[in-house]
């Protein structure tokens, strides 16, 4: 009797799972079929669990204090923040998706680049839903490489942008006049210079890394055909310009290129002495935050090059077994909303910036994002957009380190 | 018989939890290293063994610098810290001992960390350092850039400060110690037939006192050579020292390097395990003389 009843219960409870399978499949399926009002209303009420990089703590105050009680406001969402980066979420994704198991944890991610590459090479991603949202459709250029692809991988609609990062060079108004602004320019700033200019150790820093991939789009004609490289050798074939461009330069570097600064951190110190004339940032705010910590001068000016500066997007997108897709959506079309990333904008509270294109925006907009007090240092978001060139494929990358490393460190 | 006897395995059962650490922890992690250079990581596919990357890395002209860059390093610093280190502790037992105070104070660079030893080399030595700065107060040089370049340098200046600061006193420690403990008789009988101080030294102590100055230098050159946040903080960009040029190719994000990472590490074993071997036979040497 017993043995028959225990029997009961697993069939029972296998086919309650079957049902709860498809289901759940079937909800996905429709999910992206709903009209958006219909998915508002299915986030009413819900709870979202957000699964983010926690090691900076504006940006998880922006999270916690604005973006969650907003969201409370609006769709009486309550947004769980997770402080699990990347490769954390990715393992326990993964090892949920080789069991089977169609109901996670997890709602939201923050991703880009590599890490969303591997989400995407093993299935691990909802989609396509960044279309669905009204806020992608209204504020975003969707055309843009910025927005289609990842470190140059094809977005296709799986995640959705919610900030950005863009290259910025720093130099000091006291010292020299103007900041150059074609490369030829900039070039000659260097020559004339000697001595007073350097880049981080590529090999050892990131930020070294983009300023050598500046150089590369420079000096072999921009940045299209980076995008489709099938081939190492292809690929070291194209760079050797601009690698033998970086190896004549070193006789007017700091310490005529005997040695690299192995950090951009200790870039900014020798900017800071006066040992150096400029400076780097994988950001276009940080020089305005260091004038007013006091590290660097006053005097102290961004600027980018004729052809534009590199900058990368980074996105949220919503894991395979997410309980609560439509809440998700809701909370990834609120973060894009233009509310939302005016806050985020703001070098006080945090400092990244738009995803919008500036001229998606209405008169109206574009003057409250212009009202901004973005610092004096910092560059206006629509001089930004016009200088703005997509990252390389991510697996490019550390090939272009190890030919730098070969061909000019040496 | 031998096997069943329950005393012949007792030391081994009471060594069992030092042996766990060993084997596991650090045998284990070797023969993975030595795996890994081999061209065996099943991770990435790779499973079939092969000496084709320490082929390349002996063909890598990089590879050559780094390695007699720490050579270089290495020999160096180790050299001037036995030289000095000895000399030092000479004179440290000639001191009466009120002067107690010095004897306390040359141990202080053993405990103080690497890292902060790096640190203070930085601060002191760049060409924005303390001494930059006063020479340049003091007008001896025009521009502070004309202040030698000590850090970061091809010569490797600033590192070499840093080991003679933190082996100089290691040296004297051990040095003295064997110093204090040589019969002093002998050198009163020395001085009684007319030796001079240097023969003294020359013939006495620095004879008897041999097997340590070797040791030492052994256990410094090694540990220099092995030794990564030094060279990593204050070392150029080229060339770079060989735990310095692992670590990068360890930390790309390229899985495919790590081979090439694994080869240079079991090379650095390699020269470590050397050194161990030419110690043993000083110190058999020493023992067969006596």
């Amino acid at each position: 009797m017993k043995r028959k009843g225990l029997i009961l219960v697993i069939v029972l409870l296998a086919f309650l799972t079957l049902i709860a399978c498809s289901a759940e499949e079937e909800v996905t399926e429709e999910l992206l079929e709903e009209d958006w009002a219909r998915i508002e209303e299915l986030a009413q009420g819900s709870e979202v669990n957000f699964y983010m990089w926690g090691g900076d703590q504006r940006i998880n105050q922006w999270v916690d204090d604005y973006a969650a009680s907003r969201l409370e406001e609006e769709y009486g969402i309550e947004l769980n923040r997770v402080p699990m980066g990347p490769d954390d979420y990715l393992s326990q994704l993964l090892s949920e998706k080789e069991v089977g198991r169609q109901q996670g944890s997890i709602d939201l991610v923050w991703i880009n680049g590599e890490n969303f590459k591997e989400a995407q090479e093993n299935d691990l991603l909802f989609g396509p839903f960044a279309e669905k949202l009204p806020n992608y459709q209204q504020y975003m250029d969707t055309e843009s490489p910025e927005i289609t692809t990842d470190f140059g991988y094809p977005t296709e609609g799986y995640e959705s942008p919610w900030g950005q990062a863009q290259f910025t060079f720093t130099y000091d108004q006291a010292r020299s006049e103007e900041a150059p602004y074609t490369f030829a320019e900039f070039v000659d700033w260097i020559k004339e210079n000697p001595g007073q200019f350097t880049y981080p150790d590529p090999s050892a820093d990131f930020v070294g890394s983009v300023f050598v991939r500046h150089i590369i789009y420079e000096v072999t004609g921009g940045y299209e055909q980076y995008q489709q490289i099938e081939d190492e050798e292809e690929l070291k074939e194209k760079i050797r310009p601009a690698l033998e461009f970086l190896k004549e330069l070193k006789p007017y570097l700091w310490r005529e290129g005997e040695t690299y600064p192995a950090t951009v951190a200790q870039l900014n110190n020798m900017f800071a002495d006066g040992e150096l004339m400029a400076t780097m940032a994988y950001s276009s705010i940080l020089t305005s935050g260091e004038i007013a910590a006091g590290n660097f001068p006053d005097t102290a000016r961004t600027f980018v090059l004729e052809n534009g500066t590199i900058a990368n997007t980074h996105f949220v997108a919503i894991p395979f077994n997410a309980p609560n897709k439509a809440g998700a959506m809701v909370t990834a079309n609120f973060l894009a909303s233009f509310e939302a990333q005016l806050t985020k904008y703001d070098p006080e509270r945090w400092g990244d910036l738009l995803v919008f294109s500036y001229d998606k925006l209405s008169s109206a907009e574009q003057e409250k994002v212009d009202s901004i007090d973005v610092g004096e240092a910092t560059l206006s978001q629509e001089v930004l957009d016009e200088h703005r060139l997509p990252e390389m494929p991510a697996e490019l990358i550390p090939v272009i380190e190890r030919e730098w490393e070969r061909v000019v460190n040496r | 018989m031998k096997l069943v006897n329950s005393s012949f395995w007792k030391p081994y059962l009471l060594l069992l939890p030092a042996l766990i650490i060993l084997v596991g922890l650090f045998l284990g992690g070797v023969a993975l290293a030595i795996m890994q250079s081999l061209g065996y990581f099943p991770l990435l596919g790779l499973e079939e063994f092969t000496f084709d990357y320490f082929r390349e890395i002996f063909a890598d002209p990089h590879f050559l610098t780094s390695l007699g860059y720490s050579l270089y390093i290495s020999l160096v610093s180790a050299v001037i810290s036995v030289i000095v280190g000895v000399f030092f502790a000479f004179q440290l037992m000639r001191l009466a001992d009120r002067y107690r105070v010095i004897n306390i104070l040359y141990k202080l660079p053993i405990i103080v960390p690497h890292i902060v030893v790096a640190l203070l080399i930085f601060l002191l030595f760049t060409q924005s350092g303390f001494w930059a700065r006063l020479a340049y107060r003091l007008g001896w040089i025009e521009e502070m850039s004309q202040f030698p370049a000590l850090i970061f340098d091809r010569r490797g200046i600033g590192i070499i400060f840093a080991y003679l600061w933190k082996q100089i006193p290691f040296v004297t420690l051990i040095v003295y110690t064997i110093f204090k403990n040589i019969n002093q008789r002998w050198e009163q009988v020395a001085l009684n037939l007319g030796a001079s101080k240097i023969q003294v030294f020359w013939n006495i102590y620095l004879p008897l006192a041999m097997p340590g100055i070797a040791s030492a230098f052994i256990i410094i050159f090694a540990f220099s050579f092995g030794a990564f946040e030094i060279p990593l903080l204050l070392g150029p960009s080229y060339p770079r020292t060989l735990p310095v040029l692992a670590y990068q190719r360890y930390a790309s994000s390229d899985l495919s390097q790590r081979p090439y990472a694994m080869a240079i590490t079991v090379v650095i074993s390699l020269i470590s395990i050397l050194l161990i071997l030419i110690y043993k036979k000083i110190m058999d040497y020493y023992q067969l003389k006596k």
